[in-house]
């Protein structure tokens, strides 16, 4: 690749810079386009995070196809256990949280401060309400019994696999929705300071920290189906 | 919302610009999404999720266990899918973006592949 998205007037600090009129002025890249080393960056992240919940998710399935129907109990399915309908509510609450970000990064490319603090604000809001629910969902199924490295379920032991992957997995899960939170938090405090509504590329950083949210989604989307519904 | 129809317009100096607030991303092509695409795809979304939480009940009995797999791993690559597309943008991106956000997808060949040998190794027992 070659020089991916130097800025040529560096009035606005590290994050880009805008010219007088707020026009970006990016150098367009034969490869990537328009897009800035940060957002470049983040999508190289994004995809070895990827390759990170993929190799969790295929461990699961083959640790699930080898216990033959036994999981969580032979007879017994995961949906027995575990509760669907508040986890399908922490899915909606994130699926929500997706389109106050993207409102959220269209007002920041509006130079809109107001409106950018609200929907970062909102955003920040459904991600501490699926932490609380998945806060909720741990402490409940540890009072029942499922462990992180034996279980049992009403007082009958199960494959200890079960709640193993299960925390392993919704737990990763939940350590990058924590990092998004401490991440959004973080561009809510910038954008108080009016650093990235300046107009021009000054939002570059809301739609970084927008992208990561989104995979974030995404990924549980998937999780939510492997682990809760399967 | 159709106010951002139009994500481009130019500078007075002859370049493209991207509108404030046309939700076009950085480096993404000047036609991006409007306001009514992403309240769509939430739309789809919450629907989606809502067929996807009644299905193991519809699919309860054992001999209807692999439909419900299959409906399931369906629409939870289809709203994966929409989330990658809209709301990360990647349906505006420039192919080399596209390419590195595909570079994950090879777990889903590894899936399949670890698929196929299941198949194979309950054929022999």
């Amino acid at each position: 690749m070659s020089s991916t998205a130097s800025v040529s007037h560096g009035g606005h600090g590290a994050h880009g810079a805008a010219d007088a009129h707020g026009h970006d002025d990016i150098a367009e890249d034969p490869h990537v386009g328009k897009a800035t080393g940060g957002k470049v960056a983040m999508w190289l992240f994004i995809a070895q995070d990827g390759f990170s919940f993929g190799g969790l998710l295929l461990a699961y399935g083959i640790l699930r196809i080898f216990a033959h129907g036994d999981w969580p109990r032979t007879g017994m399915r995961p949906t027995d256990i575990l509760g669907i309908n508040l986890t399908a509510f922490a899915t909606f609450l994130l699926i929500c949280s997706s389109l106050t970000m993207v409102k959220a990064v269209a007002a920041s490319q509006a130079a809109n401060k107001a409106a950018t603090v609200k929907w970062l604000a909102f955003t920040i809001l459904g991600g501490l309400g699926f932490l609380s629910i998945q806060a909720y969902e741990y402490h409940h199924l540890v009072g029942e019994g499922i462990g992180f490295a034996t279980s049992t379920w009403e007082g009958q032991p199960i494959n200890n696999l079960f709640g193993s992957t299960f925390y392993v997995v919704t737990g990763f899960h939940g350590l990058h929705v924590f990092s998004g939170v401490v991440y959004l938090f973080c561009i809510l405090i910038g954008t108080l300071r009016g650093k990235y509504t300046q107009g021009g590329i000054t939002h570059s950083p809301v739609e970084l920290v927008g992208l990561f949210w989104h995979f974030v989604d995404l990924v549980w989307i998937l999780v939510f189906t492997f682990i809760y519904l399967l | 919302m159709s106010k951002h129809k139009h994500a481009s317009a130019h500078d007075g100096h002859g370049h493209e610009q991207p509108v404030a607030g046309s939700h076009a991303p950085l480096g993404a092509a000047a036609h991006g999404p409007t306001d009514s695409t992403f309240i769509t795809i939430f739309l789809v979304l919450a629907f989606l999720t809502m067929v996807e939480v009644m299905i193991p009940s519809v699919y309860d009995a054992p001999w209807n266990q692999h439909t419900k797999m299959l409906l399931l791993v369906i629409l939870a690559f289809s709203k994966a899918l929409l989330v990658a597309l809209y709301f990360m943008h990647l349906k505006w991106e420039s192919p080399w973006l596209k390419r590195i956000a595909l570079v994950p997808a090879y777990m889903g060949v590894a899936a399949i592949l670890l698929m196929i040998e299941t198949a194979w190794r309950n054929t022999l027992s």
